[in-house]
């Protein structure tokens, strides 16, 4: 037993201590530098950061050299595939181009909206700095989904800057150097991104799971039921203020929501396949910050853009409204038309009997005019046998001469 | 090919393959789901094994903060795992007296299964990484079973491409 006990001493000790052929180190002096390096790293020295941004320049860039043989190969073996899939490729891209054009008006218009409502609630943010990186380096480690870009601290980027792919999120930058910057990928288990599912508007949290999906904490599975199976949108939330609300990150299969199993989102960009993405920051429209000249141009001629597009909004917004009311006019005018031709007719009828009534009774004044003068001077215009050249009773000449109050001498 | 080309491979083909497997893409974490293995571990304890010195242990240091800073792990956590593994593999030479690659092969599990334990374990205490254990563990078992084809290709190389044993 004392010996089995010498014996492994005896062997750990040499496997420690012994320096081998060819070695000028022992183990156990680097496993002490291992140990030194990262207790360091823990610290904020300066020295230190200076020395790990060097060593991290030098491998990033050896790395990137390294990996160009295999990069040639892989892009030529993409640029076959590609050949060979070039005729149904072109036909999806069609119909899709046809169905991307009917939508884009309509996004267009609701974009502006959105803008304008953000305005509102002082959540409306504009590209602050924004640069263009190519991936170095997209090395798939089983601890961090992360690529290395080849730009740093040098041409502004900044720790906390949102990465793109397109208009896709791909991660932040989550380290620096002076002309590379490390990107921590949403597709790893580390990172943690505020999302918000649309169209039910349910806040959570997204954590990476793989290389295309990702897992969705914090939500209240009950809550998402989505008609007609429909595929429901993760953006970003905004919340916290790491990224800007409103970044497309990828959908859920609504099948996936009534199952008791994780909640998984499908990215929407491969992240094995990052040649160039964009970085960039975002600020409140209202700060003022210091623009060049072709910036001030392009953020003016988008304001006027705006302005003019909200303009013809307000102006087709009046015109619908006048529109409206103008059928509402229109309508009462034709109800009223039909009312005051059925009144108009009715009137026209009841005059013509009034008319009518007032015929007959003018006859009848006249009957009693002639009535009345007749008792008078019927004697007077009476045929009898004194009086031959008078008028026989009820013949016109009778009538008219009781009317003239007897025969009219002629002189 | 001669001998002083055969010599000059015999020499440098392990520190060369550690050093393009760390820094190349080809980095072994393949597309499969359930298939990821750690090629630098078998190499490293297949060569403190077999022939000592074959790699440095100051390259195998080295190899380390390039591993870790292409990946992106805190630097130095690579290379003391490396090390673990340099000193788990002297350790079983010191003890074997006759060489067997089963014995090898369960001692290797052994050794990346603490070696792993310890680089997780300071991740986990000191750095707030957060670890997917069931990808962890695919990776343990992708390089436990790897060593095995590799140890045959890697003695096929040394022993009848190169003619080592000769």
């Amino acid at each position: 037993m004392e010996s089995g006990r010498d014996d492994f001493v005896i062997a750990i000790r040499s496997a420690f201590l012994k320096k081998g052929n060819q070695q000028k180190f022992s183990l156990l002096s680097l496993i002490i530098f291992s140990i030194i390096f990262l207790i360091l790293g823990n610290f904020n020295f300066r020295i230190v950061n200076f020395n790990r941004t060097v060593i991290k320049e030098i491998i990033y860039y050896s790395s990137f050299i390294v990996n160009v043989p295999e990069n040639i190969i892989k892009n030529s073996l993409n640029n076959v595939s590609d050949h060979f899939n070039h005729y149904d490729d072109y036909l999806v891209t069609k119909d899709e181009l046809q169905q991307l054009k009917n939508k884009d008006i309509e996004k267009k218009i609701i974009t502006f909206e959105n803008i304008e409502l953000k305005k509102l609630i002082d959540d409306y943010f504009i590209e602050d700095r924004q640069t263009y990186a190519k991936v170095l380096i997209d090395k798939e480690s089983p601890f961090l989904r992360s690529i290395v870009i080849n730009k740093g601290s040098r041409n502004g980027v900044k720790a906390g800057m949102a990465v793109y792919d397109d208009i896709y999120l791909v991660g932040k930058v989550v380290e620096v150097n002076f002309l590379t910057s490390r990107v921590l990928l949403i597709s790893d288990i580390n990172s943690k991104v505020p999302i918000t599912i649309q169209p039910l508007n349910i806040q959570g949290i997204m954590s990476g799971l793989e290389q295309a999906s990702g897992q969705l904490q914090y939500i209240n599975k009950e809550k998402l039921v989505s008609d007609n199976n429909q595929k429901m949108i993760v953006v970003t939330s905004g919340v916290g203020g790491i990224f800007k609300s409103g970044i497309p990150i990828g959908e859920i299969n609504s099948a996936d929501t009534s199952s008791n199993e994780k909640l998984i989102v499908n990215f929407y960009r491969d992240f094995s396949q990052l040649k160039y993405v964009k970085i960039s920051s975002h600020i409140k429209e209202n700060i003022n910050i210091n623009m060049d000249e072709s910036n001030k141009k392009i953020f003016e001629e988008n304001n006027s853009q705006i302005n003019e597009m909200n303009n013809q909004a307000d102006d087709i917004k009046v015109l619908k409204q006048q529109k409206i009311i103008n059928n509402e006019i229109q309508l009462k005018l034709k109800s009223e038309n039909i009312r005051l031709k059925n009144k108009l007719i009715d009137t026209q009828e009841e005059l013509r009997k009034s008319s009518k009534k007032i015929n007959s009774n003018q006859e009848k004044i006249d009957d009693l005019n002639f009535l009345e003068l007749n008792l008078t001077y019927g004697h007077k215009c009476k045929k009898s046998f004194f009086k031959p050249q008078f008028f026989k009773i009820g013949t016109d000449e009778y009538r008219t001469c009781v009317l003239n109050k007897g025969i009219i001498k002629k002189d | 090919m001669n001998d002083k080309k055969k010599y000059f491979l015999y020499k440098y083909t392990p520190v060369f393959l550690l050093f393009t497997s760390i820094l190349n893409e080809i980095d072994f974490n393949l597309e499969f789901k359930y298939f990821t293995f750690n090629f630098a571990y078998i190499l490293i304890f297949y060569y403190s094994l077999k022939r000592e010195g074959a790699i440095g242990y100051i390259f195998i240091f080295i190899a380390g903060l390039f591993n870790d800073t292409v990946n992106g792990l805190p630097m130095g956590i690579s290379s003391l795992s490396y090390l673990l593994l340099c000193t788990t593999a002297a350790y079983l030479r010191n003890i074997t007296l006759r060489p067997n690659l089963i014995k090898d092969w369960l001692f290797f599990l052994i050794a990346i299964l603490i070696l792993n334990f310890v680089t997780y374990t300071c991740l986990i205490l000191f750095f707030n990484y957060e670890i997917n254990y069931f990808d962890q563990m695919i990776n343990i078992m992708g390089t436990f079973f790897a060593y095995l084809v590799f140890s045959y290709v890697f003695r096929f190389y040394d022993d009848y491409i190169l003619g080592a044993s000769n």
